[in-house]
C-alpha cells in the first residue's frame, strides 16, 4: 500500500531517549502509570539519575526570592534585572533541548549579553583547538562497525557515558577478538578494566606523549631525555597498532587547549597513514547542540557577546567562569544548570553577589538562591524537543509525561517579550 | 496588491524578452490585472525579472555548521547588527543562517537549494533552514553512499529496482527532503576502508557488490520510476582529478535516456592524466550536453578570492589538506557519507585555478542552451554567492572579460577557448534563464523562475546599470510572496521564507525491508530516525511527484 509517512517500525508503546549524558541513548522504554514514571528499560545509573532528577517533586513554577510568584509577574521581574544589568550574562545550556537553545540566544541578543554554553570542566578547549587545526572524527556507527583500534586516551566512558563502551562493542563481553582497546591515563579506570591494554601516564605528561606519538608515527627521532620519562614501549606498541589499522579511533576527554591541540594534531598526521578519527566525549546531553545553534546563528561555538549589537566570539575573556571570577557580569540567566554546585569557587562567590535567572526543571541549589527561579517542563520527559548526540547526531526527545508548566524556551521566549514590550 | 509598472519585463518562461508591461501581484501570486488604484512601484526604465534561484548552494547543516566553527577569523571582520527587523550575525565565506537569508534577498534571490544533506543529520538542516529567513528553501538527501541502499541495491540485481524505488521515497519522506543526490557514489564509502576511493566507474565497493555504475542508474532509475519534480542530481566520481572529464561522460552515458542534472561541472571537465596539470575538456562536455536534452548542469564556477570547500567527498578534501597544508574537517557519517572542509583561496596567478576560472566561463560561452547550463559558484566551494553579479559581468560584458582574461594565468588561458576572444555576450533575457527560469525549471518548481499569472509572487527589480556587477549587486526592489522586503539594498521586512519538499508515497511494506539494515547499519533507532517534529517540518510546502509519469 502506498504511504505518504514514515512510521518507522515497531515503536515500542512508550520511547524515551536519555540525555543524561552526550550518548543521547534513543532506544529508552518508560512505562507510566498514574502520569508518574514506574519503570525504565535500558537506562544506565547516569540515566537513571537523569529521569529521576526531572520527576522529582518540582517546587513552584515561578518564585521570586523563593516566594511562589505568578509566571508573568516572574517575568516582569527577570524583564527588570535583565534590563537594568551592564553586562548580563546567559550561561548552562548543555542539558536543554535546541530549541531552548536557540531561545537563549535570541535572548542573549536582545539583552547585549554574553552567552557561553562552556561547561565547568574545560569543555570548550577542544573546540576552540579543533579552530586552529580542524577536526577528524566520526559518529558512533562508524566507531561501532569500522574501528578495529580505539584508545580511550584520558577519557573513562565507562565512568562518564556509560553505555558508550557497549554500544560501540568495545566492552569486553561485546567486543570481537581482532579489536583492540587501550586506555592511557594517569590510574586504573573502569575504562581501563574493559581495555586490553592500560598505558599509565601522569597527567603532567600528556602532551610530551602526544607529541612523542607524533615522533613514533612519523619515524622521527625522540630526544632521549623527553624519552625516558615516557612509557616508551607502550607508546611505540600503541603508535604501531594505529599505523597498522585501517580504520582507528581515539576517545579523549576534556583537556587544555595545549593538550586538545597536540592530541589533534597527532590524529592528522595519523590520518595521513590510517583512516583514524577522534571524538570527544561530552559528559552533558546536549553540549554538542549548544555549540552548534550558537554557531549557526552567531558564526561561533562559544564564548559569544552581543554586547556591541553583533556577535563577538573570545574564549577566556567572554567564557562564563572568567566573566564570574573577574567579577565583570552583573545579572545572570542561567539555563538547566547547576553553576553552584560545579563552578570554581570564586566564580560560584560572585555569581551570589549578583542577581541571578535560574531556568531549570529540576530543583537545585542554584534555583533555590536566585533571584527569579522558573521550575520548567523537562524536555525529554514533558516536552518535545531536539538535542546533538556527542558525535554531531541531531535526535528526538520525546514526552512520555504531559506537563501544564512551560518548557525552558518558552520561559526563555516570554522574558525577551517582556522586554521588548517595555522598549515599545 | 501591488503592480510593478511600466518596467522592461524579462520573463522567458511565457516568451517575454524585455517588454515593457505591469506585473500584477495579488495574495502571494501573480495575478492578470489589479484595479488602478492598487498600490504601485514605478519601474519605469528599471529591469524587472523573477526573484533568483539556486539550484546548487551549500547553506545549511552539519558540514556547513562545522565550516563556520572553522573559521571565526572570517566571522570578526564582516558582522551584521541586529535592528528592529532583524537578527545580528557574521558573514564570510559562510555567513550564520540569519545572515544568509538576508544577503540571498539582497542579492535578489528567494528561493534557495541546499545540495547535500546527510539525511541522518536532516533534523540540523531543517532547523538551520527555519533560522534561515526570507528565502524558500529545500535540500537534497546524499545517497550515493547509503548502506542500506547498496544492500538493496546489490539485491535487486540488474534490472530490478523495485524495493530501491520505494527505500528512496521513504528516505525522501522521512528527512522533509526535495530531492535525490549522489556524491562520488561508491567513493566516499571507499574512503572509510582505509582512505581509498573510486577511480572508474566499474570499480567495486569493497565487499558491498556494487560498482559507482550500478549505484548511478538504480538510484536515476528510482527517481525517474517516481517521477521526483527534480531529476537525480550528480556530483560525479573523480571531481578534480585531470582526466577526469572520460568519467563524466562515462556516466553522462550510463544516464542516457533518463533525467540527471550534474553538479558543479567545470570541476568535471578537466583532461589531461591524472596526477599531472590539467587542460580543459569544456568544449567537449558541453557538446555532449547541447546533445542530450535529458540532461543538464549547473557551472560551480570559481570565482578568485576566499571560497571554503566543502563536500560529502571526503577524499577530495583529504588532497586539498595536502595541496593547502591548512585546516582541515573530516566527518564520517555512519551508513550514509562523509564530509570533508578545507578553507581555499582561488589565485590569478596560480595555473590550475586560472583553468579553473576559464573552464566555467568555457561552459557558459560554449553552451547553446542556457535553459540546462545554469549559473552556481557551488557556493562556498568555487566562491560566494555573494560573487554572483561579478560572475553575471564576466557573461555579459566582453570587454571586461577580456581584461580579467588578461589578468590571469596564461599559460592556463592558451590551453582554453577563451584565448579566440569569444565574441559571446549573455543578454539580460539569458542571464533571467540562467539565475531563475532555468533553475526552477530543472528543479521542477513550476510557481518559480516565471512570472506568469499564477506563479509565486517573487520578483526582483534593478535598476538599468552598464556596470552590470553593480546592476545586479543591489536590486533597487526584491519582492518576496508579493511584499516588498528589499528598497535600495536595505530590508524592509524579514518574513520566514517557507520549506520546500517533496511529497512521495512509498509502499510501506519497505519498512519492514529497511528495519533489519537499520539495526544493522545503524546507531539510532529505526523508529526515531523520520523527523516529525512540527517545528521542523511545518509549515511547508509540498510539491507532489508523479509516479504514472503523467507530469513528465
Amino acid at each position: 500500500m502506498l504511504s505518504g509517512v514514515c512510521s518507522g517500525a515497531r515503536m515500542p508503546e512508550r520511547a524515551a531517549t536519555c540525555a543524561g549524558c552526550g550518548c543521547g541513548c534513543d532506544d529508552i522504554e518508560v512505562a507510566v502509570a498514574a502520569g508518574a514514571l514506574e519503570r525504565l528499560v535500558h537506562t544506565c545509573t547516569i540515566g537513571d539519575e537523569w529521569f529521576a532528577e526531572r520527576t522529582a517533586e518540582a517546587p513552584a513554577p515561578a518564585r521570586v526570592d523563593g516566594r511562589e510568584v505568578d509566571f508573568a509577574e516572574a517575568a516582569e521581574v527577570s524583564a527588570a534585572i535583565l534590563g537594568e544589568a551592564r553586562l548580563p550574562l546567559v550561561c548552562g545550556l548543555g542539558q536543554t533541548d535546541c530549541e531552548s537553545q536557540r531561545a537563549a540566544v535570541a535572548l542573549a541578543e536582545a539583552v547585549g549579553a554574553v552567552i557561553d554554553p562552556a561547561g565547568p570542566m574545560q569543555d570548550g578547549a577542544v573546540g576552540a583547538a579543533s579552530q586552529a587545526i580542524g577536526l577528524n572524527t566520526a559518529t558512533f556507527g562508524e566507531l561501532r562497525d569500522r574501528a578495529e583500534v580505539v584508545v580511550a586516551w584520558r577519557a573513562d566512558p565507562a565512568a562518564s557515558n556509560p553505555r558508550l563502551l557497549p554500544r560501540l562493542r568495545l566492552d569486553r563481553a561485546g567486543r570481537a577478538a581482532e579489536r583492540t582497546l587501550v586506555v592511557v591515563d594517569t590510574q586504573r579506570t573502569a575504562t581501563a578494566d574493559e581495555a586490553d591494554e592500560f598505558v599509565e601516564l601522569p597527567p603532567e605528561l600528556d602532551f610530551e606523549a602526544l607529541w612523542a606519538m607524533r615522533a613514533l608515527v612519523g619515524n622521527v627521532p625522540l630526544d632521549s631525555n623527553l624519552a625516558a620519562r615516557l612509557p616508551l614501549d607502550a607508546l611505540e606498541r600503541l603508535a604501531g597498532r594505529l599505523r597498522a589499522c585501517s580504520y582507528g579511533a581515539l576517545l579523549h576527554g576534556p583537556s587544555g587547549y595545549v593538550n586538545a591541540l597536540a592530541l589533534l594534531t597527532l590524529v592528522r598526521d595519523l590520518a595521513r597513514i590510517a583512516h583514524i578519527v577522534a571524538l570527544p566525549l561530552r559528559p552533558e546531553g546536549n553540549a554538542r547542540g549548544a555549540e552548534d545553534v550558537l554557531a549557526w546563528q552567531t558564526g561561533y561555538p562559544a564564548a559569544v557577546s552581543f554586547a556591541r549589537g553583533h556577535p563577538r566570539a573570545r574564549p577566556g575573556e567572554f567564557s562564563a567562569v572568567g566573566l564570574l571570577e573577574r567579577g565583570e557580569t552583573d545579572a545572570a540567566v542561567i539555563v538547566g544548570f547547576d553553576a553552584l554546585r560545579h563552578f570554581p569557587p570564586r566564580a560560584r562567590d560572585n555569581l551570589r553577589r549578583i542577581p541571578t535567572i535560574v531556568v531549570d526543571p529540576r530543583a537545585t541549589e542554584t534555583a533555590a538562591a536566585a533571584r527569579v527561579a522558573f521550575a520548567t517542563a523537562a524536555a525529554g520527559l514533558r516536552r518535545e524537543g531536539t538535542v546533538h548526540r556527542m558525535d554531531g547526531v541531531p535526535l528526538t526527545l520525546r514526552a512520555p509525561l504531559a506537563s501544564e508548566r512551560a518548557g525552558d524556551g518558552q520561559v526563555l521566549a516570554a522574558i525577551k517579550a517582556r522586554i521588548a514590550e517595555e522598549e515599545t | 496588491m501591488l503592480r510593478i509598472a511600466q518596467g522592461r519585463v524579462y520573463d522567458p518562461a511565457n516568451g517575454i524578452d524585455g517588454e515593457v508591461r505591469d506585473v500584477c501581484l495579488d495574495g502571494g501570486t501573480v495575478v492578470e490585472e489589479l484595479p488602478s488604484h492598487a498600490p504601485r512601484i514605478d519601474a519605469r526604465g528599471m529591469v524587472v525579472m523573477p526573484g533568483g534561484v539556486d539550484i546548487h548552494s551549500h547553506i545549511a547543516g552539519p558540514a556547513v555548521n562545522a565550516a563556520r566553527k572553522l573559521t571565526p577569523e572570517e566571522h570578526r571582520t564582516d558582522v551584521l547588527d541586529r535592528t528592529e527587523i532583524t537578527r545580528s550575525g557574521t558573514g564570510g565565506t559562510v555567513p550564520s543562517t540569519f545572515a544568509t537569508g538576508y544577503r540571498y534577498a539582497l542579492l535578489g534571490y528567494t528561493t534557495v537549494v541546499d545540495a547535500a544533506t546527510p539525511p541522518l543529520a536532516a533534523r540540523h538542516t531543517l532547523a538551520e533552514l527555519r533560522d534561515t529567513p526570507i528565502v524558500d528553501k529545500a535540500f537534497l538527501v546524499l545517497m550515493g553512499n547509503n548502506l542500506s541502499l547498496f544492500d538493496l541495491i546489490r539485491e535487486a540485481g540488474p534490472d530490478a529496482t523495485g524495493p530501491v524505488t520505494e527505500a528512496v521515497a521513504w528516505w525522501l519522506e522521512a528527512t522533509g527532503g526535495y530531492g535525490v543526490k549522489l556524491v562520488n557514489p561508491g567513493g566516499v564509502e571507499m574512503w572509510k576502508h582505509g582512505n581509498r576511493n573510486v577511480t572508474s566507474l566499474d570499480d567495486e565497493v569493497e565487499g558491498l557488490g556494487v560498482t559507482p555504475r550500478r549505484v548511478l542508474e538504480a538510484i536515476a532509475g528510482s527517481v525517474d520510476e517516481l517521477g521526483l519534480p527534480h531529476p537525480v542530481h550528480v556530483h560525479c566520481n573523480n571531481l578534480g582529478v585531470a582526466g577526469n572529464w572520460r568519467t563524466t561522460l562515462d556516466t553522462l552515458d550510463t544516464l542516457q535516456g533518463r533525467r540527471a542534472h550534474l553538479a558543479h561541472l567545470q570541476y568535471h571537465a578537466y583532461g589531461g592524466t591524472p596526477g599531472k596539470r590539467p587542460r580543459s575538456r569544456a568544449p567537449e562536455l558541453a557538446e555532449h550536453l547541447d546533445a542530450h536534452p535529458e540532461h543538464s548542469a549547473d557551472v560551480g564556477q570559481v570565482m578568485f578570492g576566499p571560497a571554503m570547500t566543502m563536500t560529502a567527498d571526503a577524499p577530495v578534501s583529504a588532497l586539498l589538506r595536502e595541496i593547502t597544508g591548512a585546516k582541515w574537517v573530516n566527518a564520517d557519517l555512519e551508513a550514509e557519507t562523509g564530509c570533508g572542509i578545507v578553507p581555499f583561496a582561488y589565485r590569478e596567478r596560480n595555473y590550475v585555478h586560472a583553468l579553473q576560472w576559464a573552464i566555467g566561463l568555457e561552459l557558459f560561452l560554449l553552451s547553446r542552451d542556457p535553459w540546462r547550463v545554469v549559473l552556481s559558484t557551488d557556493h562556498p566551494n568555487g566562491g560566494s554567492f555573494l560573487s554572483y553579479p561579478r560572475l553575471i559581468r564576466l557573461l555579459m560584458d566582453r570587454e571586461f572579460r577580456n581584461e580579467q582574461i588578461g589578468r590571469v594565468n596564461q599559460k592556463a588561458i592558451g590551453r582554453t577557448v577563451l584565448r579566440d576572444d569569444l565574441e559571446r555576450e549573455y543578454t539580460l533575457g539569458e542571464i533571467t534563464i540562467i539565475t531563475r527560469a532555468g533553475p526552477a525549471r530543472l528543479l521542477g518548481l513550476a510557481d518559480k523562475g516565471h512570472l506568469g499569472v499564477g506563479a509565486d509572487a517573487d520578483v526582483t527589480v534593478y535598476r538599468e546599470h552598464g556596470d552590470r556587477e553593480e546592476m545586479f549587486a543591489t536590486p533597487r526592489y526584491v519582492i518576496k510572496g508579493g511584499r516588498v522586503i528589499v528598497e535600495d539594498g536595505e530590508l524592509r521586512e524579514a518574513p520566514a521564507g517557507d520549506l520546500l519538499r517533496v511529497a512521495a508515497d512509498h509502499d510501506e511494506s519497505i519498512e519492514r525491508t529497511l528495519q533489519p539494515l537499520f539495526e544493522e547499519h545503524y546507531s539510532v533507532q529505526m523508529a526515531n530516525y523520520p523527523v516529525r517534529e512540527p517545528w521542523l517540518l511545518e509549515p511547508a510546502r509540498r510539491i507532489p511527484a508523479r509516479r504514472d509519469g503523467s507530469g513528465r
